[in-house]
């Protein structure tokens, strides 16, 4: 039997992958014998097996699901508010080119700044709510949104819109007949980043002020000192945020064919 | 429209049309940039008129500032010097009665192809029922039957462009305005459009004027062809197509065919090689591309 | 020049004139509606301090030794969290980029761990690290290595083969290779990375500055806020933001685009 079939086999993507997931078991094994030999203290790292069965316990202990909808209600009123505000600003920052040149590179700049740090101040603001959680998240996911209507409704072809003063459209008809429908690829994509902005510092809020859903668990378990329970949370709202991300990117590739 | 300064009679380059002979009427329609390299005119003092039912074409090398007079015909620019008059009507700003159809894809992604050749009347407020009749009808005219649900992203090019055609004339314009629709397109495929807008023309009587670069083109479609000089674009000739009607692309094969693009081509050698000296000289002068 | 040219060139100064008179208009209407909502007492307290109080805390605090001890510690602590993280990052990138084999394996990974909240890892990093400087740093570094290495991951995709293999026509050494082909070719996109990576540090190291520390900046606001002194909370996020936003601009003059736009 030749060797030369299993190369193209290790090499492709699946094997690829499969040998990459293999790699991080072999490494949590590894990580799990040092515990169990004494050379990893096992008071900071708890076995990896501990974390597994710490799992299932804390979803069934603490109400996982309960705090799980809790966030996921936060991170809903903060998409609609993203939405609600974030794109008519975008649509009055294109409407009126003279506000445009003037504020657009002060959004950008928002877009940089560490808004979540504000958080204390919206504590004082709004108190330890919901109301903070929502507002912290709606605030970060902002520019993004807005650049990126902006970038949409701005990158119209010009064609497009030649196409649309040959027919005599009005104005309002202009934007909801053509650019709107020509900016909407970029919105969503916008839309996109600014949701999951909001979501990490959404539950970054909820684990610093201790209030809201996963945030809050992890930080409880924390301080109890639920070591497993910690590393199980962290492990739970992980995989949670990556399933949240990859929904995110599916849906944008189902929205943007061919892009 | 800047006012008329004194300025030498307007040079006669085209055939005189009588007043109630003229749909289109462009009068002495001059346009100057200006650009880091100071004033450039592209289009000076160009005058001439369409009848109702012609086909006239423009042609010129590129650089000749046929698109500029596309987009003052059409209504897209303003400043210029000079008037267009669609039947006695000043031009300002697109008129409705020209319908335009561009170069570059102007079909809208988002939308069917029967909803986008429903576009002017949904806009102008027909009724669903009705106006997606009127589409289907036109869209049975480019060919295109049994595309109607289709995407344009699931078209080719030149079925693409034939949806932006069908999509103007659903408007039912006085005059159809186009700018090399089909430059896209591969010569062949150029031929048999050709063929079909003609038809189209012929049925609808459709008043036309065509900017194109395509001697082929020019002479198989037109009544008349409008040759321009390079920059500063001036019409430099008018030359009669006295080709029978109907006519199709199997025309292009003929001895008078031959003769009118030869005819045609003397003038326009001579323009296209000055706008080829004038990209060496700008390349060695470190100008601007053009 | 003819009177078109001369008015094309009036219309752009016009336009920029009305640019300046929008922003201070802007800025003019957000202070005068802030002194408004501070002097109508309809917000409780103290939750809008009048202007003049924040300029008051504003200097005091900029002419406090305390408030210069604190920012080292958390300069200190970001600078050698994004140098960490980044030369990780970096590394890491690059091996993922110029092996396909690796890329599949591994690159997924990064690339969903990366938009996660990585404040949750604090109580870890304090276990791992302790409760000082430590932990904080270690939170940088983990913000910051993501979206640094999977820009270093994209950016050496993005580079022209080409240049590899006149590279390797000329047998240079790896260290040659990275250093002389593939960071320069690389730039924009990790200048990219190390903005965005800069912006995530920031948040990182000071977030967990607020929740357990002694020292920093994150440590000041919090004692801004349990001693509800809002006038110097607010002067120091806006010293904050002012700083945060200005050291991503630096970064962003050292890409080449930005070069361009300067000598163009």
């Amino acid at each position: 039997m030749s060797r030369a079939p299993l190369k193209p086999l290790l090499t492709s993507r699946i094997g690829a992958r499969l040998i990459g997931a293999a790699t991080v078991l072999a490494l949590i094994g590894v990580v799990e014998l040092a515990i169990r030999a004494g050379i990893v203290n096992r008071f900071i790292v708890p076995l990896p097996s501990e974390i597994m069965v710490a799992i299932p316990r804390i979803i069934v202990e603490e109400n996982v699901l309960h705090r799980f909808w809790q966030t996921t209600q936060e991170v809903l009123w903060a998409s609609l508010l993203l939405a609600a505000v974030g794109i008519p600003l975008g649509a009055l920052l294109h409407r009126y080119r003279i506000v445009r040149l003037a504020c657009e590179t002060w959004v950008g700049a928002l877009a940089a700044a560490p808004i979540v740090l504000m958080y204390p101040l919206f504590l004082v603001i709004f108190g330890r709510s919901a109301t903070t959680i929502v507002m912290i998240g709606f605030a970060a996911g902002l520019a993004p949104v807005i650049l990126k209507t902006l970038e949409g409704l701005a990158g119209t072809r010009q064609v497009l819109l030649d196409v649309g003063r040959s027919f005599k459209l009005t104005d309002s008809q202009q934007f909801w007949k053509i650019l709107l429908p020509a900016a909407l690829p970029s919105v969503f994509v916008g839309l996109k980043l600014g949701l999951i902005f909001a979501m990490i510092n959404i539950v970054g809020v909820e684990f610093l002020i201790n209030f809201g859903g996963l945030g809050q668990l992890i930080n409880e378990l924390a301080e109890r000192y639920d070591l497993p329970g910690t590393y199980g949370a962290i492990c739970f709202v992980i995989l949670t945020s990556i399933v949240f991300f990859d929904t995110a990117e599916r849906l944008e590739r189902f929205l943007r064919p061919g892009e | 429209m800047i006012g008329e300064s004194a300025r030498p009679p307007a040079a006669a380059t085209d055939v005189a049309l009588s007043r109630d002979a003229r749909l289109l009427d462009v009068e002495r329609v001059s346009k100057r940039f200006v650009t880091n390299e100071g004033v450039i005119t592209a289009v000076d003092d160009v005058s001439f008129s369409i009848a109702p039912g012609e086909f006239v074409s423009i042609i010129g090398p590129s650089g000749c500032g046929k698109s500029t007079l596309f987009n003052i015909v059409g209504g897209l620019v303003g400043d210029y010097e000079g008037r267009v008059t669609v039947a006695g009507d000043t031009v300002r700003g697109t008129h409705p009665a020209i319908g335009m159809v561009f170069q570059e894809e102007s079909t809208f992604p988002w939308r069917t192809v029967v909803e986008n050749v429903a576009f002017p009347l949904e806009v102008a407020g027909t009724s669903k029922e009705a106006r997606v009749e009127r589409a289907e009808h036109f869209v049975a005219m480019v060919g295109l039957s049994g595309f109607e649900r289709r995407y344009p992203a699931e078209l080719s090019g030149g079925m693409r462009q034939r949806v932006a055609l069908a999509r103007t004339l659903a408007s039912e314009p006085r005059i159809l305005l186009m700018d090399e629709p089909f430059a896209a397109l591969d010569e062949q495929t150029r031929l048999l459009l050709g063929d079909r807008v003609l038809q189209i023309q012929q049925t609808l009587k459709q008043t036309t004027l065509l900017i194109t670069h395509n001697l082929t083109e020019a002479v198989q479609l037109s009544d008349r062809v409008l040759v321009m000089t390079y920059r500063p674009g001036r019409l430099k000739r008018t030359v009669d197509i006295r080709l029978p009607h109907p006519r199709d692309s199997e025309v292009v094969s003929s001895d008078a065919f031959g003769h009118y693009v030869a005819e045609i081509w003397h003038d326009l050698r001579e323009e296209a090689s000055r706008g080829i000296i004038d990209d060496e000289s700008r390349v060695l002068e470190g100008r601007a591309r053009r | 020049m003819n009177r078109a040219g001369a008015a094309a060139i009036t219309a752009g100064a016009v336009t920029g004139r009305r640019v300046v008179i929008v922003r201070v208009a802007i800025i003019a209407g957000i202070l005068v509606g802030w002194e408004a909502l501070s002097l109508s007492g309809l917000l409780f307290r103290d939750v809008v301090p009048s202007l003049t109080a924040i300029g008051r805390a504003a200097g005091r605090l900029l002419t406090d030794p305390d408030f210069y001890a604190n920012l080292s510690v958390t300069v200190g602590e970001i600078g050698l969290g994004l140098l960490i993280g980044g030369v990780c990052g970096l590394a890491t990138g690059i091996l993922l980029g110029a092996n396909r084999f690796l890329s599949r394996a591994y690159e997924s990974l990064i690339y969903y761990l990366g938009p996660t909240p990585k404040i949750i890892f604090f109580p870890v990093m304090i276990m791992w690290f302790g409760v000082g400087s430590g932990s904080k740093i270690a939170m940088g570094v983990v913000s910051c290595f993501f979206p640094i290495a999977i820009s270093a991951a994209s950016g050496m995709r993005q580079i022209d083969r080409v240049l590899i293999l006149v590279g390797r026509s000329f047998r240079a050494t790896t260290w040659q290779m990275v250093s002389k082909i593939y960071l320069p070719a690389m730039r924009d996109p990790v200048v990219n990375g190390v903005r965005l990576g800069l912006g995530v540090a920031i948040i990182g190291t000071l977030l967990a500055e607020t929740k357990l520390s002694n020292r920093g900046m994150g440590y000041l606001i919090i004692q801004a806020y349990s001693t509800f002194d809002m006038p110097k909370m607010y002067a120091l996020l806006i010293v904050l933001f002012v700083l945060a936003i200005g050291a991503n601009a630096l970064i962003g003059r050292l890409s080449r685009t930005a070069a361009r736009n300067r000598s163009a």
